[in-house]
């Protein structure tokens, strides 16, 4: 703390040394990102899809958790029910892609409303709990009604996304770079609303909810306002990935996913918007290369977790950030 | 302009606030003293609703604002900051002014407006240099005056500082004086504060209301309660001898 107080700069001051490297480093990884379908495999194409989805539902999350201060458990649940409706609308319903996907994202935000305007009222650890049961119970529906969902055997035949005009969407790579698109236009719109006002006002919630009433901020709309963005997002790529993976089951949308993504944000860096995203990237890769030896997979994880938050409580950004001032 | 009428609020068997009125005109600067455990900052806390009554009506500009929420007390033009500092550590000054102008100027105010009310109060309270401090590198007495900055950034009609000046050198005590009475005359706040240093509320203060056990044993000018014999009784003990 002391050493600290000679080095009073803004402490959201840069993740790299300038602006201009930080600028070039984001055009070379787009670049990277948008050519991918030229150069690799379509599994690595896929793998970097469902990173992609990832990255979105915690850039989202981070927004509850980073800013707002709410831990919560439920991401899958909002994730499982985007893809899921999207998925019995289009199938058993016939309408087009384009059409359930804003129904079925506008329902995910009414659910979140639902849930969140009750649940908020509890705190901290209460709240975190309240939303693991609803992961749960969105679980649990999923799995049993078989007649809506499919339930073990799993919902099929989702098809793609119908074409715009001479732009399909069949092959993996264009449904890759729906993905992608939908991804920098969710994490623009994110950067821009926690740069914005409403972003401080978040902050200072999450620091302390008391002090920030007091100074005239109605902190349960806030907290509800972070509540459903978070779960629009996670609705959103949900959706993106039912008519990507064409398949859904039941246990992709478990408590699993919901604890993943809580992680994914803390090993990141929570609070940082882009530090959730590098998780994304790094902890979906792991994963994939341990798929080898899926016994090791969890335990190896576990063991990264526990040493990131050991020794560097914010995350990968925390750690850059320290090695950047030496 | 706030007229707390027959406030009373019980903690289990301990009454913390008994039936206690005053009230307070536009533009004064009114103690509330009383030995600890007096109840003055649970009446605070009822007027800014931290804290619902169990009895009693808390009228602010004729309005009923008796248990309203901290925010809609807030926005009603009542600011504050309390006994243990409450700041938000991870933001700079200037972001921690900034909560508070935003929240009184609305989201969609313009950037220059907020960045301009910031400053004044910034300038005011002689946090200029700090202004991209963390919060958490501050001194507890720089805390507290960004607490103040910040409740001023909200433009309040009625300012309750709870105990402002606990910690400060007699030095540091006057020029808050000054302050105060310089928020008071200029721009017009009324203030009530809690405060065992008396060198402040005596410098300060054209009225101070006495609280003991709960209740208001006196009302009156500095003048008059420094010779009050139920004030003496209550902070030395009744029948003590004079030496």
């Amino acid at each position: 703390m002391l050493r600290n107080n000679r080095n009073n700069e803004h402490p959201e001051k840069g993740l790299f040394y300038s602006k201009t490297i930080r600028f070039l480093s984001i055009i070379i990884i787009l670049i990277i990102l948008a050519t991918l379908p030229l150069y690799a495999s379509s599994y690595v194409i896929f793998v970097t899809a469902i990173a992609l989805l990832y990255a979105m539902v915690v850039a989202g999350y981070d927004v509850l958790l980073g800013y707002t201060g709410q831990l919560s458990f439920c991401q899958g649940a909002f994730y499982g029910i985007g893809a899921y409706l999207s998925a019995i609308l289009t199938v058993k319903y016939g309408w087009s892609f384009w059409q359930a996907l804003p129904i079925s994202v506008l329902f995910v935000g009414l659910v979140s409303v639902i849930i969140g305007y009750p649940a908020l009222r509890l705190r901290g650890a209460y709240f975190a709990v309240t939303t693991f049961y609803l992961a749960h119970f969105v679980y649990l529906i999923l799995l049993n009604e078989v007649a809506i969902t499919g339930g073990p055997l799993g919902f099929r035949g989702i098809r793609p996304p119908e074409p715009i005009g001479p732009i399909s969407f069949e092959s993996i790579e264009s449904g890759y770079i729906l993905i992608l698109f939908s991804f920098i236009i969710v994490y623009f719109l994110l950067r821009k609303f926690v740069n914005s006002n409403v972003g401080i006002i978040l902050k200072s919630i999450a620091q302390d909810d008391i002090l920030a009433e007091s100074i005239g901020i109605n902190a349960a709309v806030y907290k509800l306002l972070a509540f459903v963005v978070s779960a629009i997002i996670a609705g959103y790529a949900g959706v993106l990935f039912a008519h990507f993976f064409r398949l859904l089951h039941p246990t992709t949308f478990s408590w699993f996913l919901s604890e993943m993504v809580v992680i994914i944000t803390l090993v990141g860096g929570a609070g940082t918007l882009i530090g959730p995203v590098l998780g994304a990237g790094i902890v979906i890769f792991i994963l994939e290369f341990l798929r080898f030896a899926p016994e090791v997979r969890y335990v190896g994880w576990a063991i990264a977790l526990i040493a990131v938050l050991m020794f560097e409580p914010k995350g990968l950004i925390g750690l850059i950030r320290r090695m950047r001032r030496g | 302009m706030l007229k707390v009428t027959g406030l009373t609020k019980s903690f289990g068997k301990l009454i913390a606030v008994n039936d206690l009125s005053f009230t307070v005109n536009e533009g004064e600067r009114v103690a509330i003293i009383g030995p600890n455990g007096a109840g003055k900052t649970t009446t605070l806390n009822l007027i800014t609703g931290h804290l619902k009554p169990d009895k009693g009506v808390v009228e602010f500009y004729a309005k009923n604002i008796t248990g309203l929420k901290p925010y809609k007390i807030c926005r009603a033009g009542i600011g504050r900051t309390f006994q243990i500092v409450r700041a938000f550590p991870d933001f700079t000054v200037f972001e921690h002014v900034l909560v508070g102008a935003i929240s009184r100027y609305g989201l969609r105010a313009p950037t220059d407006l907020l960045k301009r009310q910031v400053e004044d109060v910034l300038e005011k309270l002689g946090l200029n240099a700090k202004k991209n401090t963390l919060v958490r590198n501050l001194t507890i007495v720089d805390k507290k005056r960004v607490e103040l900055a910040t409740a001023l950034a909200l433009k309040p009609k009625l300012l309750l500082l709870d105990e402002l000046m606990a910690g400060l050198n007699p030095a540091e005590v006057d020029e808050h004086v000054e302050l105060l009475r310089r928020i008071n005359e200029e721009d017009g706040i009324t203030l009530i504060i809690v405060e065992h240093v008396m060198r402040a509320v005596m410098k300060l203060c054209n009225r101070i209301i006495v609280m003991h056990y709960g209740k208001k044993i006196a009302e009156g000018t500095p003048a008059e309660i420094a010779t009050n014999k139920a004030v003496i009784e209550a902070y030395l003990g009744e029948g003590v001898p004079y030496a």
